[in-house]
């Protein structure tokens, strides 16, 4: 299935971009499909896609040293995750599986770093996005700790 | 004596029904021996008699004036007896007070609710209310958040609201259970696929103090001004009069003052958090 201009605009990140510049998200991404229990990539994976989530629900999650699968939070339509293929060493941080039958936008992600820096309002929109994006998981974390904390 | 009534004088009001919401919260319908009325945000004292009394913000609709609905979690020995207490046992109310939710300044903007735990419980109120003058209003979203889905109160509350029009509402939990197919997570986390219309929207805030700290921040990233957020800080209340100075905060006292104040009120009260 074709990624469109349409269906960036529905989604929060992509606010704010002009058309000119979702048309090169569009060159850089297609659509992938994922079925229940399907692993979109494990935790110390290389990464090579930054991805959206279209349709479904997704669990993120770490794993223990004996393969226990730790699940941390849903990743819902219209958030990014995989943010550490933007960033060397582009090892994933932790593991994606679909909870649901799941349509994402992959992202080139060396496409995408030599767009960033070849086109500055580009890049630092995209930055910007991808460290609130960050910053909000950490925000979230750091809660869950103190809640934990407190039990 | 205030306008002719003595306020340390409580109300008789027979417990009809206890709900069941979780394992240590309960839900008490009471019916008062007078009608009642309160606005919402506003709290009572909630009394057994030769037991003791405690504050609590009715969880049911401010336009229901022969019925009010309290929710209590079990937490000390006052609640603890109240727990015990079956349906045709009498309890005493003694209010309403404080400042409760301006609801009529929030006509004509989308209301975003953030709750956590038994935070829900003048949410709901809150929401009975806003669901009255929806007409008058953008949007309603509840975002709520409980450690596993056991804790999670008002179960059929989010069906139900789902179903009213400029209604919506998420619900997430920290610890999943094998039942559970729903978000996980802070409930925080519930805000980032929200889209709002930032210049006509107000937040309401309510829940455990880490919860309403986190929560508050995060609707300050999202572009929130102080005076847009809305806290609900139930805490420390005791005569509920403002009289005994337990409920002081900074300059205010919560039991008059409060307990609803707008963050721009209290941003620069310490340890509003604790």
């Amino acid at each position: 299935m074709k990624l469109t201009l349409a269906d960036l605009k529905k989604i929060r990140f992509f606010d704010g971009y002009s058309d000119k510049q979702l048309n090169i998200i569009i060159k850089m991404s297609s659509i992938k499909e994922f079925k229940v229990k399907d692993i979109l990539f494990e935790q110390y994976d290389e990464l090579s896609e930054v991805f959206i989530l279209l349709e479904g629900s997704l669990s993120l999650g770490i794993s223990l040293a004996n393969d226990k699968r730790i699940h941390l939070g849903t990743i819902e339509e219209g958030q990014l995750f995989s943010w550490s293929a933007v960033f060397a060493p582009y090892i994933s941080t932790a593991w994606v599986m679909a909870m649901t039958p799941a349509r994402v936008i992959s992202v080139d992600s060396r496409k995408l770093n030599l767009e960033i820096e070849k086109d500055c309002d580009f890049g630092f929109k995209t930055m910007s996005k991808i460290a609130q994006t960050i910053s909000h998981r950490l925000s979230d974390t750091r809660f869950q700790l103190m809640n934990q904390m407190l039990l | 004596m205030l306008n002719g009534k003595n306020i340390y004088k409580p109300i008789k009001a027979r417990l009809t029904e206890v709900i069941d919401e979780s394992p240590v919260i309960k839900t008490f319908v009471l019916i008062p021996e007078h009608e009642f009325s309160f606005k919402t945000g506003q709290f009572i004292e909630l009394s057994v008699d030769g037991i003791g009394e405690a504050p609590f913000t009715p969880s049911s609709s401010p336009h229901v004036a022969d019925k009010l609905e309290v929710t209590v979690m079990k937490t000390g020995y006052v609640t603890e007896i109240m727990h015990s207490l079956k349906p045709g046992a009498f309890m005493g109310i003694r209010g309403p007070f404080g400042r409760g939710y301006p609801v009529e300044d929030f006509f004509g903007k989308e209301v975003i609710i953030l709750g956590g735990g038994c935070g829900l419980a003048p949410i709901r109120s809150l929401l009975y209310a806003l669901e009255h003058v929806k007409d008058k209003l953008a949007k309603v979203i509840l975002c709520y958040g409980s450690k596993t889905p056991a804790d999670c109160v008002y179960k059929p509350l989010f069906n139900r609201l789902n179903k009213i029009e400029k209604f919506e509402a998420y619900r997430t939990v920290d610890k999943p259970d094998d039942e559970w197919d729903g978000a996980v997570g802070v409930v925080t986390t519930l805000l980032d696929n929200i889209r709002i219309n930032l210049k006509n929207s107000v937040a309401v805030v309510c829940g455990p103090p880490i919860m309403m700290k986190f929560g508050t921040i995060r609707f300050l990233e999202m572009g929130y001004k102080d005076d847009q957020i809305y806290l609900s800080m139930e805490k420390n209340m005791s005569c509920g009069l403002g009289k005994c100075g337990h409920c002081m905060m900074g300059e205010f006292f919560v039991c008059k003052d409060g307990p609803v104040f707008t963050y721009n009120e209290l941003k620069n009260t310490p340890d509003i958090w604790k």
